[in-house]
């Protein structure tokens, strides 16, 4: 369980989270929405202590991780795994060494032993034989893939997925839901996602938080979200460009040019 | 009053990077001392940086030894004191034009390849990732860059003492008509084992300053392959400035002790 208590965190003055409240039970999918910038990534790398919280804790399993050592932390970061929106493959390595990082840093399993672990992870991910591939000769989903069964190789118990989807076709966007779901299913795992992709939400969620302005704003299941009348909510996932989602303006080019818009050609 | 604070910001933030370059230096030390220790990135830091720089080390040294020799002849010829050419080349190479080319060539190529890769990697959220992975980004990526650039650098070194002595020797006898016998007996006559020691003592310095500067400028890299870019100018830059601050104040130091 991940107990996130009025976590606040400000960058060069500006607020991004501001007193959030969220709690990540036992077994779920939580799926965190919301605006781009609007501190979804930056909540989720609270969880994993990659930034500290200017005020407020963070619990895991009931213990608070506010005073951690980098020792106590290391520990705890074994038992987690994540996913990055670019998936950040090392590339100076090949895939059966990324993906076998962890096992090879942290454990004293021969060889071969993780050699087995990999494969078996990129089975999971449905990849296979391409151990000695460099990520820069992969295409954006197998990245994504390679880097799921990097997330995934030491079992974690908690999975945290920086925009899964994006930048990923609508067929490869899907597959990777499946994927996610599946390895939800089958390593029983606490997963936490950010995204904007309301497709991937309703898919993937067993639990969708809409975040605004630093804070949780509404939290159900999918269909509580799909059907709730608040009107942020509902702008948010509807996709509209006009309601209480204000800060979105737009000139016309006549009124940034103070004249019409000329004729192509003209 | 506007120039006082522009100019105390500027105290300000010269301070803080001082500070953060220091900090790093004194947590790469301490993760030197941490269990475990790979050799396998030890190795690949190693060829990278000292094998990698073998032929641009050569090249600079020969070419310093030969431009020595002749400038040193330009004025000795007038006084009719070529014999002390070779000590010339000897002594000036070793205490400190080795020293400091290598560190310049050095700094140039690899503290840039240090500062261009971590920047990358930190902007493609790679530290993240090792740091999400249970490993310390300073153990993993700081600790065998450091240990390579410092005993690779003292190694390069020597290295072109060799190479310039070499090149001023070829000017020597080839040239200025010195004996092959003059020139080895007035190369190792006034070469004390202090020459030698002092100039790799400052490489050792060069060393961490390369290194750390690189790593600090690529660790905290910010907004893309712009701020690499700016990363890796300033490792170099700033790189040179500390390299030849710090050989004055070596160069002072060994000249009283």
């Amino acid at each position: 369980m991940i107990d996130v208590r009025k976590v606040s965190k400000s960058f060069r003055g500006k607020q991004i989270l501001n007193k959030i409240d969220l709690k990540v039970e036992k077994g779920e999918t939580l799926v965190i929405i919301g605006r781009s910038g609007c501190g979804k990534s930056v909540l989720l790398k609270h969880m994993i202590g990659l930034l500290k919280p200017d005020d407020g804790e963070i619990l895991v399993d009931g213990q608070s991780t506010t005073h951690y050592s980098g020792k106590q932390w290391n520990q705890l970061r074994m038992r987690f795994g994540m996913l990055f929106q670019f998936s950040a493959l090392f590339d100076s390595m090949t895939v059966g060494e990324n993906v076998g990082f962890g096992l090879l840093e942290h454990t004293t399993l021969s060889s071969r032993a993780i050699r087995e672990r990999v494969e078996e992870s990129l089975e999971l991910v449905g990849l296979k034989g391409i151990h000695e591939l460099k990520p820069s000769e992969l295409s954006g989903g197998m990245k994504k893939r390679v880097a799921l069964a990097r997330a995934i190789c030491m079992r974690p118990e908690f999975l945290l997925y920086d925009e899964p989807t994006t930048g990923l076709d609508p067929i490869m966007a899907d597959a990777i839901n499946d994927l996610i779901v599946s390895l939800h299913d089958k390593l029983h795992v606490t997963s936490v996602a950010v995204t904007h992709d309301m497709t991937s939400a309703y898919k993937i969620g067993t639990r969708i938080a809409m975040m605004y302005q630093g804070r949780i704003i509404r939290l159900g299941k999918p269909e509580e979200i799909r059907n709730t009348d608040d009107p942020i909510v509902r702008q948010f996932i509807t996709g509209s460009a006009t309601g209480p989602i204000s800060d979105i303006q737009f000139k016309s080019l006549e009124s940034v040019e103070g004249r019409p818009v000329p004729e192509p050609g003209a | 009053m506007r120039a006082v604070v522009s100019v105390g910001r500027r105290a300000v933030d010269a301070v803080e990077y001082a500070g953060g370059v220091f900090t790093l230096l004194l947590k790469t030390l301490f993760w030197i001392a941490m269990p475990p220790f790979r050799s396998r990135q030890l190795v690949e830091q190693m060829v990278k940086i000292g094998v990698d720089s073998f032929l641009i080390s050569t090249l600079t040294a020969f070419f310093i030894g030969v431009v020595i020799a002749f400038q040193s002849a330009y004025q000795m010829q007038k006084v009719n004191a070529e014999m002390y050419i070779p000590s010339l080349v000897a002594i000036s190479m070793t205490r400190e034009i080795g020293p400091i080319l290598t560190a310049l060539v050095v700094a140039g190529r690899v503290g840039a390849s240090i500062a261009a890769e971590l920047g990358s990697m930190k902007v493609t959220e790679q530290i993240d990732a090792l740091e999400t992975l249970a490993t310390n980004p300073i153990k993993y990526l700081v600790t065998p860059r450091f240990i390579a650039l410092f005993t690779m650098l003292p190694l390069l070194t020597i290295y072109a003492d060799f190479v310039g002595i070499c090149g001023g020797y070829l000017v020597g006898v080839y040239k200025l008509g010195l004996s092959h016998t003059m020139y080895m007996k007035m190369t190792f006559l006034p070469l004390v084992l202090k020459d030698i020691f002092s100039g790799l003592f400052k490489t050792l310095i060069f060393a961490s300053i390369i290194c750390t500067v690189a790593c600090y400028e690529g660790m905290r890299v910010e907004g893309g392959a712009e701020g690499v870019g700016q990363a890796t100018t300033r490792a170099v830059v700033t790189s040179f400035i500390l390299i030849i601050v710090s050989d004055a104040v070596f160069t002072i130091m060994f000249y009283f002790l």
